[in-house]
């Protein structure tokens, strides 16, 4: 009987403490943070890394203490992740649905053609009562197309300027290889990424005084290139440039093994310079250059490659810049002092887009992070080869 | 023109004719099931480079030579084949055209949705036999895989001509395909020849796949969908349930594809093999070998 009672007592005792601790837990607030990108198709690997990136940068951000809102509580950071499938319909039903909710940033998407869409359905110019669009800021991690931020005021990017990359490679290429003259063109006609970055790469070359000799295209599922490579085996060409994803890239490379195409220079397009392609074609893309805003390089990169790893995704180029975005929102949040509130979302909204605007720099992975007045960011960058099966640093053009 | 143009068109149709040989046995696929079934099983081409992905699991295991990943290729399309019978087909209403056809379309997203979700849609390395192989014939230069690819295609479709006229399995399924009742009167059971049709169209699938991996070095499921849309093209130019139509037509896109190519550039290619494909349909809708009676 006493033994009962004793045990009635703790009981008792054990449940009034845990009635006493629930309302601290209640207190401890958590602020969520959506991405949203491709996690299906063939494009899954990105949505997969920027979602890895997203987690590991919110750990480590709620390992040193989370985020301190307006009213000076601390909070927590939670990633909520969300598929577009790269299809511009998904993407703007999957923001509308984060803008219905209490979110006031959502970040991505993957593809090109989806920001192109979404963007589209912003608010072009804050303030303007004419215009209906949506008034919620999007920062964007991987789309790449360049000039994309200027569609809206409420859109933002994160990722690397491709005009200024390729600008610099192709200005060393000349200053390195003075003995290279002619250079021949790859590009994935249907992609818009790949297309528009050709125009870049071919812009870019010609005003180093290479020549343009030729220019084959191919389609993103296409099977056979032999066709586009006996053409650029004509072409004679001393640099070959691919603006192409690693499916089509590998492709290439293989066909141009099989006829014997050996350019002294090989040049790829930024999103190759991925782990997939190095699965696809090792052999045939050594010595493959490509100008990237993410190598472990830093002791910041280094531990971000570790915690993305940790979260079962790879950090690259576009993962990086999902990474760095979650730790640009952490001081917006606490330098606008946003509230996080199911009250205060629309104003909260207002200030998150007004912190991004405001931002002149930010840090990087890799190091300072420029921003500019349209809202896109100016990356350092460096530039990587394929090297025994792994992507190796060959230059950094900023030392 | 020059003569170098000259010998780099004959180069891309020969290319593209060897290539064909996958297009080929994609479409003896499409229109064997046609034949037994009068059903489209859109699910055929997804199926098979479902199976040559399933193949390279081997090596993750043992290091196989390409051989032995050929042949759990055809063995795991043999399989897909049967699974896509039970799900597709087994149990939704043959008397419904659309039923069917809805079954195979879902069965064609869930098959790339499982690679994908599988592979996080990167794209894999496929083993090659006779890669390092290239055969040279004066200025033109012949692809040993392209070749064996091409070989294997026509040794596959010897195999099933000999199984369709020269066995009683072949018997039965033409039995099923000409007249279900009178062959179920005759004691032929219709669903295991159905299961059989799938398992023995399966297993091309799987050798196309894998043919198709090794003919471009990779696998990715960017691939499922082209290779159906080309197996549809190939099976209406060959003529529903035709097998020697599905052949020659394989073989006439594949060239065709690639001389298109070579003249009219990426952006137009497509566009011809589309109006080719209307022109069979409307002025010879039977295919290649229909009997010179007109449109029904």
């Amino acid at each position: 009987m006493h033994r009962k009672f004793v045990t009635f007592i703790a009981s008792l005792g054990a449940m009034a403490a845990f009635a006493i601790a629930a309302p601290a837990t209640a207190q401890e607030r958590t602020v969520k943070i959506t991405g949203f990108g491709a996690k299906s198709g063939v494009v899954r690997v990105f949505g997969i890394n920027s979602e890895a990136a997203m987690k590991a940068a919110a750990e480590e951000i709620n390992k040193a203490g989370g985020v301190t809102l307006g009213d000076g509580s601390k909070a927590k950071l939670a990633v909520e992740f969300l598929d577009d499938r790269c299809n511009a319909e998904e993407g703007i039903s999957v923001v509308r649905r984060i803008a219905s909710s209490d979110a006031f940033v959502a970040v991505g998407p993957t593809c090109s053609n989806v920001a192109e869409s979404l963007f589209g359905i912003l608010q072009k110019k804050v303030g303007d009562t004419s215009d209906s669009g949506l008034q919620f800021p999007i920062i964007a991690d991987v789309a790449a197309k360049g000039g994309l931020a200027k569609i809206s005021e409420w859109s933002f990017r994160n990722v690397p300027s491709e005009f200024e990359m390729y600008k610099s490679l192709m200005g060393w290429v000349r200053s390195q290889h003075p003995d290279l003259k002619t250079i021949y063109g790859g590009v994935e006609k249907d992609f818009a990424h790949s297309n528009a970055t050709y125009g870049v790469m071919k812009g870019q070359a010609e005003a180093n005084g290479l020549q343009v000799v030729g220019t084959a295209e191919w389609l993103l599922n296409d099977t056979t290139f032999s066709t586009q490579v006996r053409d650029m085996k004509r072409a004679n060409a001393d640099i070959v440039a691919i603006s192409a994803h690693p499916f089509t890239t590998c492709g290439v490379l293989k066909e141009m093994e099989r006829q014997g195409v050996k350019p002294k220079l090989l040049i790829g397009l930024t999103s190759s310079s991925s782990i997939e392609t190095l699965q696809g074609c090792a052999k045939q893309a050594e010595g493959m250059i490509i100008p990237t805003s993410f190598a472990p390089v830093t002791p910041e990169a280094k531990q971000a490659a570790e915690n993305v790893a940790k979260f079962g995704g790879s950090a690259d180029l576009h993962s990086a810049a999902a990474y760095e975005i979650m730790f640009i929102l952490k001081d917006v949040i606490e330098q606008q002092k946003i509230m996080a509130k199911p009250d205060t979302v629309q104003g909260d909204r207002n200030k998150m887009r007004e912190g991004l605007a405001a931002l002149k720099e930010t840090n990087g992975l890799l190091g300072k992070v420029g921003r500019t007045a349209d809202r896109e960011a100016i990356k350092p960058f460096l530039y990587v080869h394929a090297k025994g099966g792994s992507w190796e640093v060959l230059h950094k053009p900023s030392s | 023109m020059n003569l170098l143009d000259v010998i780099d068109a004959v180069q891309s149709l020969a290319d593209g004719v060897l290539f064909g040989a996958t297009y080929a046995l994609l479409g003896i696929g499409f229109t064997l099931v046609f034949g037994v079934m009068h059903k489209i099983n859109l699910s055929f081409a997804a199926a098979s480079i479902g199976a040559a992905y399933a193949s390279l699991l081997i090596l993750s295991v043992i290091k196989a030579p390409a051989v032995v990943v050929f042949l759990m290729a055809a063995v795991a399309g043999g399989g897909l084949g049967a699974i896509v019978y039970l799900v597709g087909f087994k149990f939704i209403p043959l008397a419904n055209p659309l039923a069917t056809l809805m079954s195979t379309v879902g069965l064609l997203l869930l098959i790339d949705e499982i690679v994908v979700h599988t592979t996080a849609g990167v794209p894999l390395n496929y083993p090659a036999l006779f890669s390092d192989v290239i055969i040279r014939a004066g200025p033109f230069n012949i692809r040993g895989d392209l070749v064996f690819v091409f070989l294997l295609g026509c040794v596959c479709m010897v195999v099933l001509l000999f199984l369709i006229y020269r066995t009683n399995l072949g018997i039965a399924t033409r039995a099923v395909s000409q007249q279900s009742t009178a062959a179920q009167l005759c004691g032929i059971s219709i669903t295991r020849v159905n299961v059989l049709t799938f398992v023995v169209t399966g297993v091309i699938g799987g050798i196309a796949g894998a043919m198709t991996g090794a003919a471009i070095g990779m696998l990715s499921p960017l691939l499922s969908l082209p290779l159906t849309v080309k197996g549809l093209i190939v099976t209406v130019i060959g003529g529903l349930g035709s097998i020697p139509g599905a052949i020659i037509a394989g073989l006439l896109v594949g060239g065709l594809e690639n001389v298109l190519q070579f003249f009219r550039g990426v952006s137009e290619r497509d566009l011809y093999i589309m109006l080719l494909l209307f022109a069979f349909l409307v002025f010879r809708p039977g295919g290649i070998f229909a009997i010179a009676h007109g449109r029904d």
